[in-house]
């Protein structure tokens, strides 16, 4: 085989010995018809198996999904509940009695909005004093004309002409101008780049507005003064049932949320327990019910009475104000759980990170890594980045501080400006942040009922009242109470999880199974053929090659030579002499100058099948030798 | 035939195009030799032993046997096309879907404000001998309704004259006892009856309710007395107006453009309002889940106007569906509370069958059986729904008033077509019970999603809020405000997750797959490949043509009585069996006769004087050399015959 002299030998070689099918019958096929058909067959062989295997291949990162259901005792979720009110209206009016004020006015000249009597005279008073201090700040505007970008200062009633280069939140093609209200942050550096906020009702533009001045205010306040000013454990829990038992104020951890106030977390597992259920159903949940102060409520932050709850892992921030569920007073509201849990497949089968430790985004929650989190952490990375403060909103990176306009004077128009960029995706936070790759979910099915029934009403308030009697006196509403209850369904844990579809010995058992029945090949044959066809035959050119540039090589030494000789007569040596051009290797003769044997044509012992053949010449000793142990 | 053998015999200095064997046997032994079917070969060269090729004749067959039978496992299963279902998490982000809000009050078209009037007075007469006249004194403030609309009449633009359209006083509710089989007790049911023309066959529709009874037998009239009308009719001709539905919209904290929903009017949902209804806008690109980044909107939920009998719900539908479908109101919508702030979180969810030999479902309906008469996508609802009314079409000679109409097809009128009621019930009945073929044609689509919902509520307005909101809306347009909360609800729908989940068929076992484990079998009981699979067809071929050819000469030769010399069929390219014997050969005596040809190319490459390739072709030509080409052929097979005892 590797001793072949040339390309079509050492095929045919090939061909007779390889283990492969197809190929020895191209050689020993009669016919020119025959051969060709073979090598045809061969070849689209060899095809197929390439093309079939590639399929193999791009199939291998593949995943497929199994789900597993599994009964047993099931970990409770952590239930965080919020009253949708953060603060006592009562306690922390002295914050904001002068927004208040405000807001009041600004109403008023928007709709003629006046409050009974004891604010009428509050606005009397209101009417010495010239210095609005919020309105001042970011005014309320009222849009006439869009087109023309003309409006009305709502406390001054002056007009005025919006300044150019405005960047319009809202849209442009808006029917009712007259009905437009808004306002616009500026730039403080350069008052002609404004960011115009319109509404299309007059709701949403003072519930806007008030939100942003009131941000304002907390992040004056210290965490404390905050956390004292909201409802403890005690206010907003009056009864707690945990499967069957009863449990109280200390079951719960209370978890300050900046825009919901205090929360309380029940099993939220910081004291090293996690409570289980062992059977579903509404007996066996938690049942609590919640005493929503209704007349305590800010009526210009919050416009909707309950409280708000959400389920959750143990190891997860609890989103309240992203994705919590709002259940409503004098009903008692039933919520059905059904848990799920998901498992993807990391890197390469998707792209998802198990801990998020290999995202470049700090976590500022303290809690385990998840989308959410990575996204409002890398914006309010970006926002102390920009702006120079933090959000409200979100957790403090280290060495920042909550904005607030008496430090921060422009951070407004950089909040939205950079909330507009974070939705256009130019903040990076979308392709920095990948989904976990593990979950948990708990489907809620949630059913409402009337409650306390008009029967149970009497008695029930009165016993509720009695309860809290040590601080109120008064009885309670039934409008102020709500029930709520979570429970398991059924114990099942639906767990999804991602294999991969294929290993490599399945890989492998199909990579053998598409070579042995197109060609019935083998590893070894691969590697045959990878040893004839790149080894071998890339020796055999090589050869021929050395051998061609050497003929050359010599025929032009020999003619250059030729031509000197002819001018000053034939030469003495025997190197010179054209008789003993020899375009072989040097030779053992031809390095010694000697004249080469004029027998050399003769036939004589046949020589080895080696493919150094021509330069073993010199040794012609031993041949006979290696032609015994060849042929033996 | 002879002719062309004799003419390749003269050419075979070149190697032939077509060459053949000299006899069955050197065919046969050529077979066997140079077969890749593993087997083959101690079949033939174990001839002198009889055991032997007893032996390996049944070994070749049971292999061949089990080869088969595994074969048979396999496609059988292959054909069977087995499916497995994968789920997979996605979390690209999307748009959001499309969202439906109808206000429940069906607007009183002046072309049929008269019928529904007189409708409103009969239903009254009905309830009051029903269940005495205090019952219906409280249900209807009757005078004062059949002012309003007579108003109504009046305002509208005459487009419509008054029709000639007569109630139908005939179908009367009736209070019947039946004795219930289980326990002989009287039951008094409550329900109408329909006949057929001839009055023969009738059909009682019956209910242990009234207040079904009574729904039911108002819709039938009112589907009459509409169906003077188009059912869905574009109405931004007439006087409603989104305002009139929507005071606030928000979608992501922003403002809602006003140009960006279709509206249509459904005649027993009312107006609505459909946003987002092609999924195209950028606008709706869903950027984060969580309340805040959902579409808000406060509507207007007054009940006083609505028409009594035809929907006891008061509120808001809504619904939330894919681009580009209709929505249908009656199956998937659901209700706002008034006075209430729901917040819906929706998550989406996918389906996608593989169809064609995997399952039957439809990738656009194009390929449907059914004529679709909604101007959207394919859902199976839609197709249901087609293939109901062509049905009813062909059998009542009329259309349901609810479904659309088929171009030249009018709705049912009992004054036009006085047994339709009957036929529209049996046949509604056997769709139900799955005896009309609809379910058949129709197909599921290929790719499906739909979104899960999980909804929550609070009180709305709360009362410290109350006043300034609604001081805040008075100033809007449409808004008359009454002290009664229960005139507005707020909806927030928005992403729980954007991650969806997907549902997928994959096959089970692919084309690749099975040409894998075929390989797999074939190598495992034979050695073989396709290409062996060739060899042999090869061979099978080969034989014919020689019995052919045989069968030929021996007639011819029979004829003309010739029969001393035996058919002149050429040998060539035998060389090639010395090639082979090179490695195989362990004889001692195959020494001498093998170096010869190579010592030959040796010789004849060590010359570089002469070309190369003429010495080698000189020495591997079989005819230079005939002798010695013979000579290797029957020595490989006594080499057989001496290595096999």
């Amino acid at each position: 085989g590797p001793q072949a002299p040339t390309l079509g030998e050492l095929m045919r070689w090939y061909c007779l010995n390889t283990n492969t099918h197809g190929c020895r019958r191209i050689v020993v096929s009669r016919g020119r018809l025959r051969r060709l058909l073979w090598i045809a067959l061969t070849l689209s062989a060899v095809a197929l198996i390439l093309w079939q295997c590639a399929e193999l291949v791009l199939g291998y990162y593949s995943a497929s999904v199994a789900v597993t259901v599994r009964f047993q005792s099931l970990r409770f979720p952590a239930v965080t509940i919020c009253n949708t009110n953060p603060y006592k209206y009562s306690v922390i009016k002295e914050y904001l009695s002068e927004l208040d004020k405000e807001t009041r006015i600004a109403l008023e000249s928007l709709y003629g909005f006046s409050e009974g009597k004891p604010k009428v005279r509050r606005d009397a008073e209101d009417r010495n004093v010239t210095e609005y201090q919020y309105l001042e700040k970011v005014p309320l505007l009222r849009f006439e004309d869009l087109i023309r970008k003309e409006a009305t200062d709502l406390h001054s009633g002056h007009k005025r002409k919006i300044e150019s280069n405005v960047f319009h939140k809202g849209s442009t093609n808006t029917g009712d101008p007259q009905n437009m209200i808004g306002f616009q942050l500026c730039d403080p550096n350069n008052s002609s780049d404004c960011a115009v906020y319109t509404f299309s009702s007059g709701v949403n533009a003072i519930q806007e507005w008030y939100k942003l001045h009131y941000m304002n205010i907390m992040a004056q306040i210290p965490l404390e003064r905050k956390v004292n000013m909201g409802y403890s454990a005690d206010d907003l829990l009056l009864t707690c049932f945990f499967d069957g038992l009863s449990c109280d104020t200390r079951n719960f951890t209370p978890f300050y949320h900046p825009l919901h106030g205090n929360c309380y977390t029940f099993n939220s597992g910081e004291n090293g327990t996690i409570l289980s259920t062992s059977t579903g159903g509404s007996e066996y949940g938690l049942q609590v019910v919640l005493y929503i102060e209704e007349v305590d409520y800010n009526p210009f932050l919050v416009t909707s009475t309950g409280a708000k709850i959400i389920i959750h892992d143990q190891n997860e921030y609890p989103f309240i104000e992203d994705i919590g569920t709002e259940i409503e007073t004098a009903t008692a509201t039933s919520i059905g759980m059904h848990f799920t849990q998901s498992r993807k497949l990391s890197e390469p089968y998707s792209d998802c990170t198990e801990t998020g430790a290999d995202i470049n985004v700090e976590n500022l929650y303290n809690k385990t890594y998840s989308l959410q989190i990575c996204l409002h952490s890398c914006f309010q990375k970006a926002m102390v980045d920009h702006c120079g403060c933090a959000q409200y909103a979100q957790p403090l990176p280290a060495g920042a501080e909550y904005c607030n306009y008496k430090k921060h004077p422009s951070w407004m128009y950089c909040y939205y400006k950079l909330h507009e960029k974070f939705v256009k995706e130019q903040l990076d936070c979308q392709q920095k942040c990948k989904e976990a790759c593990s979950f948990k979910e708990w489907a809620l099915t949630t059913s409402i009922a009337q409650w306390p029934s008009t029967a149970s009403e009497d008695w029930m308030l009165r016993v509720l009242s009695w309860d809290k009697g040590q601080k109120i006196n008064k009885m309670l509403k039934k409008t102020d109470l709500a029930n709520l209850m979570v429970f398991y369904k059924d114990l099942n844990k639906r767990f999804i999880s991602e294999n991969p579809a294929n290993n490599i010995v399945i890989l492998l058992s199909n990579f053998g199974g598409q070579l042995g029945l197109w060609m019935s090949c083998s590893v070894v044959c691969v590697i045959e053929i990878v040893e004839v066809f790149f080894i071998d035959s890339l020796s055999i050119i090589m050869r021929r090659r050395w051998q061609k540039t050497k003929k050359w090589w010599n025929s032009r030494k020999a003619k250059q030579s030729q031509l000197p000789a002819q001018g000053t007569g034939p030469g003495k040596q025997g190197h010179d002499n054209p008789v003993c051009i020899d375009e072989d290797l040097p030779t053992f003769n031809t390095a010694l100058h000697l004249p080469l044997p004029q027998e050399n044509h003769l036939p004589r012992t046949p020589p080895p099948n080696y493919s150094t053949l021509r330069l073993d010449t010199a040794f012609t000793e031993q041949l006979p030798d290696t032609l015994e142990t060849e042929s033996r | 035939m002879d002719q062309d053998l004799t003419r390749e015999e003269e050419e075979e200095k070149e190697e032939g195009l077509i060459e053949f064997y000299d006899s069955y046997r050197d065919m046969f032994e050529f077979f066997c030799k140079n077969t890749t079917i593993h087997g083959t070969i101690r079949l033939v060269c174990s001839d002198s032993n009889k055991m032997k090729t007893a032996f390996w004749t049944l070994l070749f067959l049971a292999s061949f046997g089990m080869l088969y039978w595994q074969f048979a496992l396999l496609f059988s299963q292959y054909w069977t096309y087995p499916v497995v279902t994968t789920m997979s998490m996605h979390s690209e982000p999307k748009m959001f879907p499309a969202i439906t809000l109808c206000n429940l009050n069906p607007y009183r078209f002046a072309r049929v404000s008269e019928n529904l009037a007189e409708l409103d007075f009969l239903a009254m007469e009905t309830i009051a001998s029903l269940y005495g006249s205090s019952a219906a004194a409280n249900i209807f403030h009757g005078e004062e309704k059949i002012i309003k609309v007579k108003d109504l009449a009046r305002k509208e633009p005459g487009n419509f004259g008054p029709s000639d359209f007569q109630l139908n006083r005939n179908i009367p509710l009736v209070r019947k006892y039946i004795i219930d089989p289980v326990s002989k007790k009287n039951i008094s049911m409550v329900g109408f009856r329909l006949c057929n023309a001839t009055g023969e066959n009738c059909f009682d529709k019956t209910y242990s309710s009234g207040v079904d009874a009574i729904l039911e037998w108002y819709k039938f009239h009112y589907m009459n007395i509409m169906s003077q009308l188009p059912v869905i009719i574009n109405i931004t001709v007439h006087e409603d107006q989104i305002e009139d539905l929507v005071y606030s919209c928000q979608y992501d904290g922003e403002p809602c453009k006003n140009s960006d929903y279709d509206h249509f009017h459904h005649p027993v949902y009312g107006s609505c309002y459909t946003f987002n209804k092609d999924g195209t806008n950028p606008f709706w690109k869903a950027t984060k889940p969580g309340v805040a980044y959902g579409l808000s909107l406060i509507l207007k939920a007054e009940q006083k106007d609505h028409i009594a009998l035809l929907s006891t719900v008061a509120g808001v539908k809504v619904m939330i569906h894919n681009y580009n479908q209709t929505p249908f109101l009656e199956h998937e919508g659901f209700d706002i509370r008034p006075g209430i702030a729901t917040t819906i979180g929706i998550q989406q969810d996918e389906v996608h069958r593989l169809g064609g030999n995997y399952g039957k479902c439809t990738v656009n309906g194009d390929d449907v059986n059914v004529k679709l008469l909604y101007k959207s996508s394919y859902t199976l609802q839609a197709c249901v729904h087609s293939c109901f009314q062509n049905i009813m079409i062909q059998h009542c000679g009329c259309g349901y008033y609810y479904y659309p109409l088929p171009p030249d097809a009018e709705y049912c009128n009992y004054n036009k077509h006085p047994a339709w009621g009957h036929c529209f019930y049996q046949l509604y009945n056997r769709l139900a019970d799955h005896h009309l073929s609809c379910f058949n044609k129709c197909p599921k689509p290929c790719s499906e999603s739909w979104y899960k919902i999980s909804a929550g509520s609070a009180k709305w307005p709360s009362p410290n809020s109350e006043d300034w909101i609604r001081r805040a809306l008075s100033q809007q347009k449409g808004y008359n405000s009454t002290s009664n909360r229960k005139d507005i609800a707020k909806v927030t729908i928005f992403y729980h997750q954007l991650n969806y989940q997907s549902v997928n068929e994959s096959p089970l076992l692919t084309l690749n797959l099975l040409l894998s484990s075929m390989g797999s079998q074939w190598s495992l009981w034979f050695g073989s490949s396709v290409l062996s699979v060739v060899e042999m067809l090869e061979f099978l071929l080969d034989t014919i043509v020689f019995s052919l050819i045989f069968g030929y000469k021996w007639s011819r030769s029979k004829k003309t009585l010739k029969m001393a010399q035996s058919p002149v069929i050429s040998s060539v390219s035998l060389t090639l069996e010395n090639y082979r014997t090179v490695p195989e050969g362990p004889g001692t005596e195959s020494s001498s006769a093998q170096t010869f040809p190579n010592a030959g190319t040796i010789v004849a490459s060590k010359n570089n004087d002469l070309p190369l390739h003429s010495v080698s072709n000189k020495i591997h030509t079989p005819e230079l050399y005939p002798e010695v080409v013979l000579n290797g052929f029957r020595y490989i097979k006594d080499h057989c015959v001496d290595v096999d005892p």
